[in-house]
């Protein structure tokens, strides 16, 4: 009668399980990226909750803090990419002490923007835009005067990262999405496994203690 | 309600896990052998019962359970919470390593004082009388267990009432439906196996 009312109980939350099964973990979290000079952040709790105007602090590698701020209506959260090097530590504190933090890479951060904003900003040498230009548009042989190329390398920088940008959106959504871990079923009946394992060790010490 | 690595101080964290230790000692050496299954199954339930959100209200929410548990497990209930708060921590990611102490404490304590307030009276011959304090203990367990919560939250800075009432407003629903199961239960448990609410603490 004890056993079976044991298995009735077993039951019952295996049962609930199944009905659970696009189960959430419940804590924060952040899912960066980087796009122009920019580092944009999208925040929220893992069962797709927004957390909205929760604290945003932003640390450089020295540890010290850079900018502090509050996410909007959307759980979103950007910023300007600072001129010194090193990596960044975002740290999100939401409501009810729940806390994530996330650090950006140095590389990621001048990956992105390195080689644009040195074309842009520094004019590069006749020689060096033209032979950009000739290579890009060889086929036609045309000679491009230097400033117009370099007028044509923005123009045509723009566009390609807006075209990136829209192709890469559905691609950076499947990304987030693959980072949102949910809990597989798998690790939940694992859990009970290792709970009951645990507590048959102990009956086995407090049995041999009699 | 699992509060964060990183967020709380060294002072609340090292007593939170004092009280914890203190406690889950005298847990497992008031826990009767016979009371074995019982508790494994509670925690596992406690274990389980935190990956249900409870998608009402304001915040992310989700089912504790720590009312009925305590009830039915008195002082063990520490040792059980603990247990399932740890693989909460390593599977899932909910709380962490250093805060296990003060959320396992905020979540046992206010088990224990449910055992204390009610254990006495769900075993009552009244049954309305029972459902009723069965469902004051579920709803009062997740209560103190806010008021633990934003009382470990202060020393971080936060205002006390302020982080309170952001806490008691997102879980009401949650106090209402653990009320709710836990008069389901005890229902249950007076019905069919009433000697399972017996407990010498």
């Amino acid at each position: 009668m004890k056993g079976r009312l044991y298995l009735i109980l077993i039951f019952l939350f295996l049962i609930i399980i199944v009905i659970n099964i696009p189960i959430f973990a419940h804590k924060v979290n952040i899912f960066t990226y980087v796009e122009g000079n920019k580092v944009y952040t999208e925040n929220y709790f893992s069962d797709g909750t927004k957390c909205v105007s929760s604290k945003m602090e932003i640390f450089d590698n020295q540890g010290n803090k850079w900018l502090e701020g509050l996410t909007d209506q959307e759980g979103n959260f950007s910023f300007e990419i600072p001129q010194e090097e090193g990596d960044l530590k975002i740290v999100l504190t939401a409501s009810m002490g729940h806390r994530a933090e996330c650090i950006i890479r140095a590389d990621e951060l001048r990956n992105t923007t390195g080689l644009v904003q040195e074309n842009l900003k520094e004019p590069t040498s006749k020689e060096s835009t033209e032979s950009i230009l000739v290579y890009k548009m060889g086929e036609e042989n045309k000679v491009v005067s230097p400033e117009i190329s370099s007028q044509n390398l923005k123009e045509v920088q723009l566009l390609i990262e807006n075209i990136l940008d829209e192709k890469l959106t559905p691609v950076m959504r499947e990304i987030k999405k693959s980072q949102e871990d949910k809990i597989s079923p798998t690790e939940i009946i694992g859990g009970i496994g290792y709970i009951f394992g645990i507590f048959g060790i102990i009956a086995y010490f407090l049995n041999r203690k009699k | 309600m699992h509060i964060s690595e990183g967020i709380l101080s060294a002072p609340v964290l090292v007593a939170g896990a004092s009280l914890t230790a203190t406690a889950v000692g005298y847990g497992l050496k008031k826990m009767a052998y016979k009371q074995m299954p019982k508790v494994a199954i509670l925690s596992s339930v406690f274990f389980v019962a935190s990956l249900i959100h409870v998608p009402i209200g304001p915040s992310s929410v989700h089912l504790i359970l720590n009312g009925i548990i305590g009830l039915l497990l008195g002082w063990a209930a520490f040792p059980a919470i603990l247990v399932a708060l740890a693989f909460q921590a390593i599977l899932f990611q909910f709380g962490g390593p250093t805060t296990l102490g003060v959320n396992t404490f905020t979540m046992a304590f206010p088990a224990i004082i449910c055992f204390y307030l009610f254990n006495r009276g769900i075993k009552g011959k009244n049954n309305f009388f029972a459902l009723t304090l069965a469902f004051i203990c579920g709803f009062l367990s997740v209560l103190l267990s806010g008021i633990m919560v934003a009382t470990a939250l202060v020393f971080t800075g936060e205002l006390f009432m302020q982080v309170a009432k952001l806490i008691l407003i997102a879980h009401l629903p949650v106090m209402i439906l653990e009320g709710v199961l836990t008069v389901f239960c005890v229902g249950f448990l007076r019905k069919v196996r009433p000697e399972i609410l017996d407990l010498d603490a």
